[in-house]
């Protein structure tokens, strides 16, 4: 490979890309949260 | 606060105990974020100018081990009397300065143009990490963190052990090596590495938080710090590994 500093860019971009998104879905008030903790009721 | 789960960092400067044994001396106001980002970039222009005065002058290159281990003094100094921190940090920062300079500029005599790449490197990944940590993306769990410590206490017994059979013209082989996985053991490093600076945020706004006196700025910054030189080294080493096999 001509530049093997290319290979360590890819997780950092989507990482990046990952947490903008995350950010985005953070101020959208439809949005739900990535990882559900809390007990969910039976007719919810 | 007994159960907070954010006072364990696989630092050795950042410990559980740091804040709780600082709480109670609050004289001169509480830390801030603010206070420790500006504490932190002005250690990191010193780290900077120190390292490019070092790389450029040869009269300094007689200096790295010195500063080396002036460096280690320092923050041995920093981690037992976090009250000197004002003085203690910005001194570390141009000790490990001088030395980063050196190795540097050795490894950019061999690879040339690996020392820009891996700055650029460091600095994207914890731009990435802090806009994850922002986001919510990566959360410093319980697990998470001891994850963490273990894999850096793991890394660090490793490379103690190296240390000492190089006392004998010997070492672990995949420390150094650029095969496949000598590649692969520097790669776990470096993800290691980068993790540790979640802790770092972490253990920040946590001592913001809990209104840690002013002069854990410092410590904060000495802290993040010390993982991004880490960090800086780690990927050097890990762009040497695949630049040599080209």
């Amino acid at each position: 490979m001509e530049n093997p500093a290319i290979i360590l860019w890819i997780p950092i971009i989507l990482l990046s890309v990952a947490s903008i998104l995350k950010l985005l879905k953070k101020g959208d008030p439809n949005g739900q949260p990535w990882i559900r903790i809390e007990k969910v009721e039976e007719n919810e | 606060m007994s159960n907070h789960l954010a006072l364990r960092s696989g630092n050795p400067a950042l410990q559980s105990s740091t804040f709780r044994n600082h709480l109670s001396s609050t004289s001169d106001g509480a830390m801030t974020l603010s206070g420790t980002v500006n504490k932190t970039a002005l250690s990191l222009i010193l780290v900077i100018l120190s390292a490019g005065y070092s790389w450029t002058n040869p009269a300094m290159h007689g200096l790295v081990v010195p500063a080396a281990i002036i460096g280690f003094v320092l923050a041995l100094v920093t981690i037992f009397k976090p009250t000197l921190g004002h003085i203690t940090v910005p001194a570390y920062a141009l000790a490990q300065g001088v030395f980063l300079g050196v190795i540097s500029m050795i490894f950019n005599a061999k690879y040339p143009g690996i020392v820009v790449q891996a700055v650029f490197l460091t600095f994207g990944t914890l731009g990435a990490l802090l806009l994850a940590y922002m986001s919510g993306l990566i959360k410093a769990t319980e697990n998470f963190k001891l994850g963490i410590v273990a894999a850096t206490g793991g890394i660090a017994i490793l490379y103690f052990i190296n240390f000492v059979m190089g006392f004998f013209g010997s070492g672990i082989s995949v420390i150094s090596s650029n095969d496949t996985m000598g590649i692969l053991f520097s790669g776990v490093v470096v993800v290691i590495a980068a993790l540790n600076l979640v802790l770092d945020f972490d253990f920040i706004e946590e001592g913001a938080e809990m209104g840690a006196p002013k002069y854990m700025e410092w410590y904060g910054a000495f802290g993040l710090l010390v993982t991004l030189i880490w960090l800086y080294l780690e990927i050097l080493r890990l762009l040497a590994k695949l630049s040599s096999r080209r």
